[in-house]
């Protein structure tokens, strides 16, 4: 059971994203994203049609993505759990929503223009963290990333 | 006696820059070309070769029915199994040598050949633009992203010039005939409308396209309170009418942009597609939950965009400034939706405005870069544009309330929703900024004070 945060679990939906047809309806998504949960950065490559990497990466990294998404812990769990338990997430848990629920949002960006792609590709990057639903979730504890 | 053909000075120094030598000019005006056109060859690369073999003709390998065949014909023959005789008969009622090497090599046969004598021989064909000299030979490649717009940009077809110095619809890359009328567009610098992402923006939009009518997950809809009814009609007829202003005026934009730019009339053209999904989307809510249209908004803001003189000015205003504004409704729209109808519609709006904001924000940094020097008459447009959307805010009550019931979900609440709509206020204008500023244009101190107050809650 991969465990979040981690490259294996990224991975896991990675691979299940890859092969949804529903996906790829999407159409093309070009980003680079960050995931920030406590001390712990992954970062995100999409290109084209397909999630194309995965790897574990530094703070002075951000600055070369578009965006990245960062909230407590205990909101990940809270967002991961949620899209486990309905297939997807919820009305109240969707990416947009976290970020206008967080008073310094979710997705965070050091320039104005590249952080749109958060908007742009926005049901996309949602597809992919659905697919979280399909895997099982082991949750490392909070002082692992802190 | 024959009258003299006399270069004029400016092509004869353009042919000098480009190796054309005088016979060769002198040869190509006695055919009728006007020195501009000729000039326009020299630019667009075409060389003295390619334009001694374009006047050379199809019917420069001719031979009469009773001379020697030339080897290349006979080559010719031989691959295409076409018999001597038959060729002799071609030549002899009137066919052009170069005319029957291309019938052999598109793959006519004998016995198609024989079956045109029959009906009196083959049609006269002009054939002349076979051998027209553009950039032959190229092979775009599929990228990732399929056959894409950027992947066809190689070569000459990929020269975007600052300068585009035809007047008619003659597509990039072509070569232009004499005689041909102007289109009457009026857009010919490349500063005036070009964004550095346009042609990826194009492709995005063609990728990430959706169906109002089947994809949006409309039994999801259930009955609302009516008040909350009321907000959300209210509100899809205020973006209803913006989306389709926002549409009317593009589509009266594209016709003066230049064929040289055919990326931004691409991208433009999908933009106005997207207002027309928005208009029927919004429009479909509204009309599907037991509620109606609601009242027609003053229209302060849409005037500043409709009345701009230039296109940079409508591209700031509208692109730039109102849709980050609409792109933060749709924000907002998407967190308070009421049911997964409305989420769908929001979410999938917002991906398309996004595309709208980056298309200006895009093509405003482009402006800076190129020239710096109308970083001023920006700031102009941004200052009438932020005081007619004021006065929006002022005069429209019936927008601002709409957004406070929907959000608050319902009108006793309504001091909450109002907190929001100024939350959401606050969000346009700080992501506003913050786009300029990326484009290297600093806002924050002349910002409209009306405006400015938002920030400040």
């Amino acid at each position: 059971m991969p465990a979040f945060p981690s490259v294996e679990w990224f991975d896991a939906i990675r691979e299940i994203t890859n092969k949804d047809p529903e996906f790829r309806a999407l159409g093309t998504v070009d980003c680079v994203i960050g995931i920030k949960v406590g001390s712990k950065i992954l970062e995100v490559t999409f290109d084209a049609f397909e999630c194309t990497n995965v790897r574990e990466v530094g703070e002075n990294d951000l600055r070369d993505m578009d965006f990245w998404l960062e909230q407590p812990y205990d909101k990940w769990v809270d967002m991961i759990e949620n899209i486990k338990k309905n297939g997807k997430a919820d009305l109240s848990h969707t990416l947009n929503t976290i970020d206008l629920s967080l008073p310094d949002g979710f997705a965070r960006a050091h320039d104005g223009y590249r952080r749109d792609a958060f908007y742009r590709f926005n049901q996309s990057i949602q597809d992919f963290f659905n697919a979280s639903a399909k895997i099982d979730t082991q949750f490392l504890a909070e002082a692992a990333v802190a | 006696m024959a009258d003299t053909i006399s270069i004029p000075d400016s092509l004869r120094a353009k042919a000098q820059e480009k190796g054309w030598p005088d016979d060769l000019v002198e040869q190509a005006l006695a055919t009728g070309a006007s020195a501009d056109q000729l000039i326009g060859y020299m630019n667009q690369g075409v060389t003295a070769e390619q334009a001694r073999g374009f006047l050379a003709g199809p019917a420069s390998g001719a031979a009469s029915g009773g001379s020697e065949l030339s080897t290349e014909l006979k080559a010719a023959a031989a691959t295409a199994q076409w018999p001597e005789d038959l060729i002799r008969e071609a030549l002899a009622a009137g066919a052009a040598e170069s005319d029957l090497i291309n019938f052999m090599t598109l793959g006519v046969t004998a016995e198609q050949a024989r079956e045109f004598m029959a009906q009196g021989g083959p049609p006269q064909l002009d054939l002349s633009w076979m051998q027209v000299p553009t950039e032959w030979n190229t092979r775009a490649k599929p990228t990732k992203h399929g056959l894409t717009l950027e992947a066809i940009n190689i070569g000459r077809y990929g020269e975007i010039p600052d300068e585009w110095p035809y007047q008619t619809e003659m597509p990039r890359g072509a070569v232009p005939i004499p005689g041909v009328e102007a289109m009457g567009y009026s857009i010919f610098q490349k500063q005036e409308v070009w964004s550095d992402v346009c042609a990826r923006l194009y492709e995005e939009a063609i990728q990430r396209r959706w169906r109002p009518a089947t994809d949006v997950p409309w039994a999801s809809i259930e009955p609302l309170a009516d008040d909350v009814e009321r907000a959300m009609c209210q509100i899809c007829t205020h973006i209803s009418e913006k989306e389709q202003m926002e549409a009317d005026v593009l589509g009266r934009w594209e016709p003066d942009i230049s064929y040289g730019y055919h990326e931004v009339k691409l991208y433009l053209a999908t933009t106005i597609f997207e207002n027309a999904r928005a208009v029927e989307v919004f429009r479909k809510r509204a009309l599907s939950n037991g509620g109606g249209l609601g009242m027609q908004s003053p229209g302060w803001g849409f005037r500043s965009v409709v009345d701009a003189r230039n296109f940079t000015e409508m591209c700031s205003i509208q692109m730039v400034l109102q849709d980050s504004l609409t792109l933060a409704q749709y924000q907002y729209l998407e967190k308070y939706a009421k049911n997964p109808a409305e989420k769908y519609i929001a979410a999938h709006a917002m991906e398309d405005k996004a595309r709208h904001v980056a298309y200006g924000i895009t093509h405003l940094k482009y402006v800076m870069m190129h020239r710096a020097d109308r970083r001023d008459e920006i700031q102009r447009y941004l200052d009438k544009g932020e005081g007619m959307m004021l006065q929006d805010d002022r005069k429209d009550p019936a927008t601002r309330e709409a957004f406070a019931i929907y959000f608050a979900g319902g009108k006793d609440n309504i001091r909450e929703g109002l907190k929001t709509y100024n939350q959401m206020r606050k969000r346009a204008i700080e992501q506003y900024l913050a786009r300029l500023k990326w484009a290297t244009i600093e806002r924050a101190d002349r910002l409209d004070a009306g405006l400015k107050a938002f920030l400040q809650d």
